[in-house]
């Protein structure tokens, strides 16, 4: 009755559910796009009972198989919800329905998902909730946590988003030729945030907040292996994001406490990851495009490349956040200025970068100021100063875990 | 030996909102959960239940519908195994894995007559 051998590979279903919402939508339109998420939902409460004894053989093909059966469901259920004045398109045959199933139809459904989350009549907000749950299936309480937002903000955004599509009667297809470029950028972009909301974690939430990383790496990979998707800044996202998560394990210790830099343990690095993104980054110069991300990317791999914190190449890091800076003026890149030139025992242009910087206008990371501002006074051997600073980043900060982080550097320097 | 149905009382799952990602998590525990009864070869038999309802009552045998969407609580499954007594049949169903949404146990001794 039960083969221990049979396991079920890890985010199946949240995966599984993506492709279903998304070729579901192919059929019958974004106007019943609610309807769909419910039946997609309930074919997984019946796989969640019936393998509860028994897994199928090929759990995937069993999920696949109840899509088309929901499909044809459906398909009965909005014939007979639908105006009759309103013409049901007689495409919606049984054979079409099995064609739309095929590995091909599938990616090209999730690219189209991929792009109607991320249109730009959509409230930027609304883009990223959106996103996470109808390509990523996560839950409004997923989200909310991964957010770290109510769950009833995420609940009006789901609700604004889907309004919004009904209304402006987006269609569920590819930009077309001349929009594409911008279109791709806002993707990326959308990327990119659900991407840094993951490696910003460093709370309680970490384990979901983490699969942020996971997200957006998949999205990417969907983008990247479509041709007429592949540009310059879409290889250099993808390997910046390699890059990143291959830190990301030594990022945080058993208790989910943050490690420095500077005290990682280098050996703990995700290899295969940094080989992706080294093969992305070949392939993102090979484009006549030049983005933000490639200079992101060339400063995670100058941390990668180096054996320790002390050997380093900060001159290289350094000029790179310079040039990233004169492209998008930035508070956290001019604050990653400021404390390079500490790094370097630069103080007088740390001190200028220092004060370039908008306190406010960093928000909830403005903790980060006072942090940087710290190790300047540290370094200066003002010790008042930087008691006071960090005191100031304690107030500013409700994470748990950053509050240990900065209570041991003030206890160190008591 | 006795045999004991534990019957499992809870929310319907479909109405609990639960992410794909938390179903496939949950199931992975029921899964654990049957193997782990397996290998000590305790359990008998079991089945997860249909959430809608046809209920016949009464003389006149009115019939009535209920869908899980009406109802707050319902038996969700039942699984029936040995065990020596009822404590060590509570032991037993410490491993069910929905006490963090609410569900219930309910643990039955089945009744054997004597047919001599």
């Amino acid at each position: 009755m039960n083969n221990q051998e049979n396991h079920i590979i890890d985010h199946l279903f949240r995966h599984q559910h993506g492709k279903m919402v998304a070729i579901l939508t192919r059929i019958f339109g974004l106007q019943h796009l609610e309807t769909i998420e419910d039946a997609v939902q309930d074919t997984f409460v019946k796989a969640m009972m019936t393998w509860r004894n028994q897994l199928p053989e090929n759990p995937e093909a069993w999920l696949t198989k109840a899509a088309k059966n929901r499909a044809v469901d459906l398909l009965r259920k909005i014939k007979l919800n639908t105006n009759k004045l309103e013409k049901v398109d007689s495409s919606y045959s049984k054979d079409y329905i099995e064609e739309l199933f095929l590995e091909h139809h599938i990616e090209d459904s999730q690219l189209r998902m991929i792009f109607t989350a991320c249109h730009p009549v959509l409230n930027p907000k609304d883009q990223i909730a959106f996103a996470l749950k109808t390509i990523a299936g996560f839950s409004q309480n997923e989200i909310a946590a991964a957010l770290l937002l109510k769950p009833e903000t995420i609940k009006k955004r789901l609700q604004r988003a889907r309004k919004t599509i009904k209304e402006k009667q987006i269609a569920f297809v590819l930009p077309p030729q001349e929009e594409l470029v911008n279109r791709l950028q806002r993707v990326h972009e959308v990327l990119y945030l659900i991407f840094n909301e993951g490696w910003y974690s460093n709370h309680k939430e970490f384990l979901i907040r983490k699969e942020l990383c996971g997200e957006a790496i998949r999205l990417k990979q969907i983008l990247l292996r479509k041709e007429t998707l592949r540009n310059g800044a879409g290889y250099a996202l993808f390997a910046l994001m390699c890059f990143h998560s291959a830190r990301l394990s030594s990022r945080l210790d058993d208790n989910l406490e943050i490690i420095s830099l500077k005290k990682q343990d280098r050996t703990k690095w995700f290899v295969p990851l940094i080989h992706l993104g080294n093969e992305a980054m070949k392939k993102s110069l090979s484009f006549n495009d030049y983005s933000i991300y490639h200079l992101e990317a060339s400063i995670a791999l100058e941390h990668l490349k180096s054996p320790s914190f002390d050997r380093t190449n900060w001159n290289e890091i350094l000029r790179l956040y310079q040039q990233m800076y004169y492209l998008q003026k930035d508070e956290l890149i001019a604050l990653n200025i400021a404390m390079i030139y500490i790094i370097i025992y630069q103080f007088e242009q740390a001190k200028e970068w220092i004060e370039i910087v908008e306190v406010n206008s960093l928000e909830q990371r403005s903790y980060l100021y006072y942090g940087v501002k710290a190790e300047y006074f540290k370094n200066l051997n003002d010790i008042p100063q930087a008691l006071q600073c960090l005191t100031e980043a304690l107030d500013r900060t409700n994470n748990v875990v950053e509050k240990e982080f900065l209570l041991k550097k003030i206890n160190r320097l008591r | 030996m006795k045999d004991f149905m534990l019957i499992f009382i809870s929310e319907d799952y479909a109405a609990l909102g639960l992410s794909p990602e938390e179903m496939q998590n949950r199931m992975g525990k029921w899964f654990a959960w049957n193997g782990k009864m397996q290998s000590q070869g305790i359990v008998k038999h079991g089945n997860a239940l249909h959430a809608n309802a046809r209920l016949v009552t009464g003389a006149d045998r009115t019939v009535s519908d209920r869908t899980a969407t009406e109802l707050k609580e319902i038996i969700g499954g039942y699984y029936v195994v040995q065990a020596k007594d009822m404590e060590e049949a509570t032991q037993i169903a410490q491993d069910y894995p929905d006490y963090d949404l609410g569900g219930t146990v309910e643990i039955r001794e089945i009744m054997v007559f004597d047919n001599e």
